[in-house]
């Protein structure tokens, strides 16, 4: 099976999990939050190989009497090369603050940041999240 | 490799004593170090069949393919195949500087060796598979200078082609563009075959792996000491990465890419603009995967202006054998290129580029250890001919 086949039906199985997840951003993977937002998200596959293309699925929550989450733009960067990735992620909202961004690789290893572009009410708020890729 | 054999290769510190004829003082490797040399492996990787060519691994494809692969009366003078530039003896590249097609090129010709296992092909991923990027040298006009109709009127006039065509891809009366694709994809089929064997490297790898001092100790003390540069100071395997010593993708590392006075290679910028327009690109209605999961890396890929002199990372493999070096060939050793990254001019670089690079101030002894380390990369069948093409059935010898 193909790693984007792997990926789509990892998609498929997960998503009645993450659709209870999504009213409380407290499912399955890592989270991620600022004071108004939290984003729980996993990658798939859970590992995420250099040179692989990779998914990531993700639950935004507004905490509180944020405005409510309007969209999601996910991408990465490494800040000591200073460049982000080759690839542009496709977003994909799926209803009740879940979103699915396809088309992501890492091109190498060491430290990458992944961006979560929050968009509610005309302002975008950035939540980032740091990993090392062996 | 399993990752339990990995952690137990690093879970000690490796010192390697030299045999001999090695003498010299052993080199010991850390775990991070040993980790890091561990994903250069294992090798040979399998090629997998691509999608988006049926007939990738068809032994009739590879036979016709290889027929293809040197024939000349592909191009538009007759003078020019494949081979011309892809020369079996000179590890699949042609020695020269730049390429020679119908005209003189302004690249240099990289290896179609383990081709199969790269993302982008050609110095600027201009071409998303290997029968995209054989039809593309086949009709620029500086190249091959091919048609769809020249293409097919080869295949049809020439008795053992159009046989090996009709056995490869049935009967029926195909137009002139789709025998073309054919035999690019037949060609294809062809280059996936052309992978080289195991390396010096390798088995020092593998002892690594495996706690196998006596064999890790025939690994040459330089090529031992250069690896762990590369490994360590020089941070080579960044980019160099994995099984194949290279990531798959594009880098400026300072080499100028001015072609001449006025004019300049883009190259990944120009790349991705020409993978856009090409309409064999694995988007298009060209490719035979029809759930297009193959063209997932086309669909995604963002044209940047950083992407404006980068040129994609070579793999490693075979370096020895494949002077001269960088895009354009200007470096005619590897001492030559070793030294370009110890004195790398940071004033060369794309003012976006990465901050990466950095002179690597490497002493003599040094530049001697990382060229006994690349050429340790060298596998003993990286020059081979290949043996004649198959039979194809029905078709006779």
């Amino acid at each position: 099976m193909s790693a984007r086949r792997r990926i789509a039906a990892a998609l498929l199985a997960g998503a009645a999990a993450f659709d209870s997840a999504a009213q409380s951003c407290d499912g399955p993977g890592k989270r991620v939050e600022s004071d108004r937002y939290v984003v729980a998200y996993r990658t798939l596959p859970a590992k995420i190989a250099v040179g692989e293309h990779f998914a990531v699925e993700a639950v935004v929550c507004a905490k509180g009497a944020s405005p409510a989450v309007e969209g999601l733009r996910i991408d990465a960067q490494m800040p000591e090369h200073r460049h982000g990735m080759n690839y542009r992620a496709t977003v994909t909202a799926r209803g009740a603050g879940r979103y699915v961004a396809e088309g992501l690789l890492f091109h190498m290893p060491g430290h990458w940041q992944v961006l979560f572009d929050v968009e509610a009410r005309g302002r975008t708020e950035r939540l980032t999240t740091d990993l090392v890729l062996e | 490799m399993t990752a339990a054999r990995v952690a137990a290769g690093a879970a000690a510190a490796l010192s390697i004593a030299a045999t001999p004829a090695f003498a010299a003082e052993p080199v010991s490797f850390t775990p991070a170090e040993t980790a890091l040399i561990l994903r250069h492996g294992p090798w040979p990787q399998p090629v997998l069949r691509d999608p988006s060519n049926r007939v990738s691994g068809s032994a009739a494809a590879i036979a016709l393919g290889q027929r293809l692969f040197f024939d000349a009366r592909l191009s538009a003078n007759g003078a020019v195949a494949c081979a011309s530039c892809h020369v079996p003896a000179s590890a699949w590249t042609d020695g020269r500087k730049q390429a020679v097609g119908l005209v003189p090129l302004d690249r240099n010709a990289p290896s179609i060796l383990n081709a199969g296992l790269l993302r982008w092909f050609s110095w600027d991923g201009g071409a998303d598979s290997l029968w995209a990027q054989a039809l593309r040298a086949l009709l620029d006009p500086r190249e091959m200078g091919a048609t769809a109709a020249l293409a097919a009127g080869v295949l049809r006039s020439d008795a053992a082609l159009r046989c090996g065509y009709w056995a490869v891809f049935g009967g029926g009366a195909a137009g002139d563009e789709r025998m073309l694709v054919d035999a690019a994809k037949a060609i294809a089929a062809f280059v996936e075959t052309r992978t080289s064997g195991r390396t010096p490297f390798d088995v020092f790898r593998d002892a690594l792996a495996s706690g196998d001092r006596e064999a890790a100790a025939r690994y040459p003390v330089a090529a031992q000491r250069g690896l762990k540069l590369f490994v360590g100071k020089g941070n080579c395997g960044v980019c160099h990465f994995g099984a194949g010593f290279t990531n798959g993708e594009f880098h400026d590392v300072g080499v100028p890419f001015m072609v001449a006075p006025g004019r300049v290679d883009p190259g990944r910028h120009g790349g991705i603009k020409r993978l856009a327009a090409d309409p064999y690109n694995l988007l298009g209605a060209h490719s035979d995967d029809p759930s297009r999961a193959s063209a997932t890396k086309t669909r995604h890929v963002e044209l940047q202006h950083a992407n404006f002199g980068q040129f994609k990372t070579p793999s490693l493999r075979n370096v020895a054998l494949t002077a001269p070096y960088m895009h354009d060939g200007r470096l005619a050793t590897l001492r030559d290129v070793v030294r370009h990254y110890s004195e790398l001019d940071l004033e060369r670089l794309h003012t976006h580029g990465e901050q990466l690079l950095r002179p690597l101030k490497l002493s003599a002894r040094e530049t001697d250890d990382l060229v006994a380390f690349l050429e340790s990369l060298t596998a003993p069948d990286a020059t081979a001919a290949p043996g004649a093409p198959g039979p194809v059935a029905g078709c006779g010898p």
